[in-house]
């Protein structure tokens, strides 16, 4: 679910982190002038935006699917499946799909193309608390409720406890081949 | 028997004395037995904090803290259910608590429920049955709202599709529910029995219910901002009639809520070139607070902003005055994603960081730092001050 407002304050401080976020800088720039968060494996953001400026040297490492700034996570709140039992694009074992979900539009730095990306929650049991991520490019409030993170995605589940979250590719933004 | 215990004491009482005799101080008298009771709250004062906390990492133990804002005191704590929505009523006697709960914790039936506890209990004194449609949304102010009157609780809710559950709290129970679509949050009338919510179109949808709680007009405003260029955070800040919201782009939209219709204003910045320039945006969750008799506006900004950052946590809080829309002060913040501020004479401004920490601060000239309160819960979230 995508209440996520990070919390740890431990990673938020981690000079790893902020010496990750800025090597990955020039990933993410076609995508959005921001950086998208990553404290390895440990969450947060976007609280640990403010200590970016340190500007530690960065290291070379991808980031990968349990990292919050993996491309796919641009729009996440919540939960990464990949660090719970279950991967990009399956719930951990005992959980159950979101029937509803929200969009983001993320951009792939290898094949440089925009993907359209369903965020389903997985439902059912009490949240994972592992690799927690805010990232919220595009994401907006309520108003626009299918791109809004603020809100359980597990609503219309029997159900409807939050677990985690996957990023699930549906598709090509508009105009794109 | 009784012989045997008196010589005993006699002993006793020798040993003390001759401990005495070589220099030990006299013991003071006993501490006085005890008896357990249970604390009842003072009555509020304007800054009883009411600290919204979602446990994000164990949601099915959602809490609400309560805090004494001026003395830092941490008062006590309700428990508040899986992603609950909070709001106190406008006597500030109850504390209304919109929360699901299951039988066996993660599994069986879906209960929805309006929980009303007592602000100088913290008991709950009553409690009401919903359809389970409720938004299991993060508590921002709008997801509920009561009527001017204080009859009718107002609920948003998500299925995904959006409309209001309407609660009379004085019967007790659940009365109607109005079809919303597309729009969101709930932006109550001062007068009557009439609601606004924001639409995806960047129109304002108003519903006025009759005396039943029913539905009987549905008007569509024009647009009043554009959702695509310069969308606006749905936290309102409320005067009277009139509601302010500021925009991701740090613009402020005044819309009057009274007459026949709601009646909108240009909107204008919080920025000037040289904030443009370092890309200095509003972000965070609450993202603003008013103290009303001064006009004095508080919204939580962070430079280096951009598309995504809309809810980062603020570098500092700036005072804006509402009338001549002057930049009073820059405040420099604790991180907070959310703000505060108590009403009356000697106002306090509450910053909350996510690592649950309130800084208060004085409403007076430098802002000084009256203290921290740490340790408020795990992932807090949203404050409302009473």
């Amino acid at each position: 679910m995508n209440f996520l407002k990070l919390f740890d304050s431990l990673a938020e401080r981690s000079t790893r982190g902020v010496a990750q976020r800025s090597g990955r800088r020039g990933f993410l720039v076609g995508v959005s002038k921001v950086l998208v968060a990553s404290a390895f494996v440990l969450p947060v953001l976007p609280f640990d935006r403010t200590v970016q400026a340190a500007g530690k040297p960065a290291p070379k490492k991808e980031p990968t699917d349990t990292d919050c700034d993996y491309w796919r996570y641009c729009s996440v709140d919540g939960f990464l499946c990949s660090c719970c039992g279950g991967t990009m694009t399956t719930c951990p074992p005992g959980t159950t799909p979101s029937a509803v979900s929200w969009v983001g539009t993320c951009h792939n730095p290898a094949d440089g193309r925009d993907y359209l990306v369903s965020y389903n929650d997985c439902c059912g049991r009490t949240t994972c608390g592992r690799c927690g991520c805010n990232t919220n490019i595009r994401e907006r409030a309520g108003y626009r409720l299918g791109v809004h993170n603020d809100i359980n995605w597990c609503m219309a589940n029997q159900s409807s406890l939050y677990h985690c979250t996957v990023s699930v590719i549906v598709g090509l933004e508009e105009g794109q081949s | 028997m009784q012989k045997k215990k008196k010589l005993i004491a006699l002993l006793v009482l020798a040993g003390l004395a001759s401990g005495t005799a070589i220099g030990e101080p006299r013991r003071p008298p006993p501490l006085p037995e005890e008896e357990i009771k249970v604390e009842r709250l003072a009555p509020a004062d304007g800054n009883r904090l009411y600290v919204v906390d979602p446990a994000f990492g164990h949601m099915v133990d959602g809490r609400t803290h309560v805090l004494d804002g001026k003395s830092g005191r941490f008062l006590g704590m309700i428990g508040t259910g899986f992603g609950s929505l909070m709001l106190p009523s406008k006597d500030g006697r109850s504390l209304y608590q919109v929360t699901t709960y299951y039988p066996r914790l993660s599994r069986g039936q879906r209960t929805d429920v309006v929980e009303i506890h007592d602000t100088q209990t913290l008991a709950l004194k009553g409690e009401i049955d919903i359809p389970p449609r409720r938004a299991q949304s993060i508590s921002y102010r709008g997801m509920l709202a009561t009527s001017a009157d204080g009859r009718f609780l107002y609920i948003q809710n998500a299925t995904p599709a959006t409309s209001v559950g309407i609660v009379d709290l004085v019967a007790g129970k659940f009365v109607a529910e109005v079809q919303t679509p597309g729009c969101w949050s709930i932006q109550a009338w001062q007068q009557g029995y009439r609601f606004s919510a924001i639409c995806g179109d960047g129109t304002l949808l108003t519903v006025t219910l009759d005396e039943a709680g029913q539905a009987k007009s549905r008007e569509r405003s024009a647009p009043f901002f554009d959702p695509d260029k310069d969308p606006i955070f749905i936290h309102p800040e409320i005067v009277g009639d009139e509601r302010y919201f500021v925009s991701y782009n740090g613009n402020v939209y005044k819309v009057g809520l009274a007459g026949e219709a709601p009646r909108f204003e240009a909107p204008w910045s919080l920025l000037d070139q040289a904030d443009r320039k370092r890309n200095w945006r509003p972000g965070g969750l609450q993202i603003s607070a008013l103290h009303r008799a001064s006009g004095t506006f508080f919204v939580n900004m962070h430079d280096k902003g951009a598309e995504g950052t809309h809810k980062n946590p603020s570098k500092e809080i700036w005072a804006v005055d509402l009338q001549s829309r002057k930049r009073l002060a820059r405040i420099a913040s604790n991180q907070s994603i959310s703000v505060a501020v108590s009403q009356g004479a000697e106002p306090l401004l509450y910053g909350l960081s996510h690592d649950g920490k309130v800084q208060v601060r004085r409403v007076a000239p430098g802002y000084p730092v009256l203290r921290d309160i740490a340790g408020i819960g795990e992932t807090p979230m949203f404050m409302e001050v009473n």
